[in-house]
């Protein structure tokens, strides 16, 4: 009992900033060390090539555009964003579950604080797999052909409907409070949604029945609005027009709206 | 020094869930440097309160005041001087201890370097230095909840809350968790302690409130409360263990029902009020030896806490011996 466990110091006042980059750096610091950006890095380049060599020549034929490469990239690119928002998922049940949210809330810190942190952390794990998706794409021949403006257009989309689902995630963590469970139930969507689209072939080469779903669905709706950002050499490539482009922006806000308004009412709960 | 005579004021606090009403009319005051221990059964309300007055959830109706700050109008200025310790530890455990402490310390606005000596000394001071570089889901209960702890003094807090502090710790860190109590008391901090355990009720507090559903059923020092209980027990204790239920036939109307309902197959002894003092002691000892049952001890003593909570609610507290885990 040398020292005296409380400090004698005046408490300084806490900072907005401060507190979002602490809580920000927590959730980045641990995935250099702990294997999850090189689970992320493989698992981008595990799905390029598990893709691609075996359905280039099945599935290549039978797409319009100039390459396979330039057909997949974006479906490549798509579910590397969804691998982000399984962790963003993960991450925000384990703070759930550990009760850290709970003693976030009785300390002087804005209430939306913690959520603002993890989501640029996911916006951090969105950025790494967008890069490694479009390196993947380009070793197999994945070229932007729109110009600088389609390809920022490309880069912004693309975060964009990386952070709906990393919000979808970090929704599903704080609902379930159950890490194990967060990644089995974020796999039904990407699977059945991955495969269902028109990610990997053309609407027509799926059954009739199931065509409007395949043509419709917001994955699809995404994929259509990349590859027209993307461009290609030949006319395939669906127009940069409000037709092609805003369907993938009304999905990414209203899942934006609706993630956000159902997270305050997972948040009030006790 | 703070601005504010009493650290927490309460009156006539109501909370309801639905059709449950966890808190019906609660009042009290805590002074700076004093420890009030709140005191139940599971589901009296304890947590309720502390949750309201940590401001983690709203009142009904009544007013809280927190070192001068209303929950209500102020739940800012109570977030920045209290020190809340839920049941559960609060931590992330991707981090280690060292990297647990500079977050809160930062949290809490203190700058790099500060929130770095800060972690230094409470590592020292709880007797965690040696774990410091080890991620905290490989610590054991006692380590966690002592850096949970450690995590809640980065700053200084004017009122402590701890939520059953010591459920389920071992012996050491329970020790060190009472020593620190003796601290905060002399800092001029208040502590809200709400525990099961009457033992650790009647050691640290300086006053203790009995809670039970919703509404406080006794107030005053450890020693008042066992006053209230009508002074003095009768304490019997058979030679063979075996011969509790045979001692407890044998007192027949002597032993009242709620005495004789608290008794399980691990009693090793039989107590009871005694109004009359002797001459209750006399009446005992004749019924026994009627009986002709063999006694090791019999004794008149002054109630223990468990008694007064036994009286007052009708259930028996929480054994003060279990949970050694570590």
């Amino acid at each position: 009992m040398t020292v005296s466990a409380v400090p004698l110091s005046v408490r300084p006042a806490p900072s907005t900033p401060q507190q979002w980059w602490t809580l920000t750096t927590r959730m980045i610091l641990p995935t250099l060390a702990n294997g999850e950006l090189a689970t992320q890095i493989i698992g981008s380049i595990v799905f390029t090539v598990g893709f691609y060599l075996p359905l280039k020549n099945i599935l290549g034929a039978v797409q319009p555009m100039s390459s396979y490469a330039q057909y997949l990239t974006p479906l490549i690119v798509l579910q590397a964003i969804f691998f982000a928002a399984v962790s963003a998922a993960f991450r925000s049940a384990m703070d759930a579950l550990q009760g850290i949210n709970r003693r976030f809330r009785a300390m002087p810190m804005a209430r939306l604080t913690p959520l603002a942190a993890r989501m640029t952390a996911s916006m951090y794990r969105c950025v790494i797999a967008l890069i490694v998706s479009l390196v993947c794409g380009h070793i197999i021949g994945f070229r932007f052909h729109g110009g600088p403006w389609h390809t920022a257009g490309f880069v912004v989309l693309a975060l964009l409907i990386g952070a709906a689902l990393a919000l979808m995630g970090d929704l599903i963590g704080a609902a379930t409070r159950n890490p194990e469970a967060t990644a089995p139930l974020l796999l039904v969507p990407q699977v059945t949604l991955g495969l269902a689209s028109v990610g990997l072939q053309p609407a027509e080469r799926f059954p009739h029945w199931i065509q409007p779903f395949v043509r419709d669905q917001p994955l699809s709706q995404y994929l259509n609005a990349l590859r027209a950002l993307a461009g290609d050499t030949t006319p395939a490539a669906p127009p940069v027009t409000w037709a092609v482009i805003g369907p993938a922006l009304a999905w990414v806000g209203a899942s934006v709206v609706l993630f956000t308004w159902l997270h305050a009412r997972v948040a009030r709960r006790p | 020094m703070p601005s504010f005579d009493k650290a927490v004021v309460v009156d006539d606090l109501r909370k309801s869930f639905g059709s449950v009403e966890a808190l019906r009319g609660i009042s009290f005051e805590v002074g700076r440097g004093e420890v009030l221990g709140l005191l139940g059964p599971n589901g009296a309300g304890k947590t309720t309160t502390v949750d309201i007055l940590s401001t983690l959830a709203t009142p009904d109706s009544g007013t809280a005041v927190v070192a001068g700050h209303n929950v209500r109008t102020d739940p800012g200025g109570v977030r920045r001087s209290i020190m809340l310790t839920g049941q559960q530890v609060a931590l992330d455990d991707m981090l280690t201890g060292r990297q647990n402490l500079v977050m809160f310390g930062r949290l809490q606005g203190l700058k790099k370097g500060e929130a770095k000596s800060r972690a230094a000394e409470l590592l020292e001071r709880f007797d965690l230095a040696g774990a410091a570089d080890r991620s905290v889901k490989h610590y054991s209960g006692g380590m966690r909840r002592r850096i949970d702890i450690a995590c809640g003094l980065v700053v200084r807090p004017e009122v402590v809350f701890l939520d059953e502090p010591t459920t389920g710790l071992d012996p050491r860190s329970r020790l060190a968790i009472w020593e620190l109590v003796s601290d905060f008391k002399a800092e001029g901090i208040a502590t809200l302690l709400t525990t099961q355990y009457l033992e650790e009720a009647d050691s640290l507090s300086d006053r203790i409130i009995v809670i039970d559903q919703g509404t406080i059923i006794a107030e005053g020092t450890a020693d008042a409360l066992k006053e209230r209980t009508g002074g003095a027990y009768c304490e019997i204790v058979p030679r063979d263990m075996n011969d509790v239920p045979a001692v407890a036939a044998a007192l027949g109307a002597l032993l009242p029902a709620e005495h004789r309902a608290a008794l399980t197959d691990s009693s090793d002894r039989v107590a009871m009020p005694a109004p009359d003092g002797a001459n209750t002691l006399i009446a005992a000892l004749n019924l026994i030896s009627a009986a002709d049952i063999e006694l090791q001890d019999i004794a008149l003593r002054r109630p223990s806490l468990d008694e007064v909570f036994l009286q007052l609610t009708g259930q028996e507290a929480a054994p003060a011996d279990v949970g050694a885990v570590t």
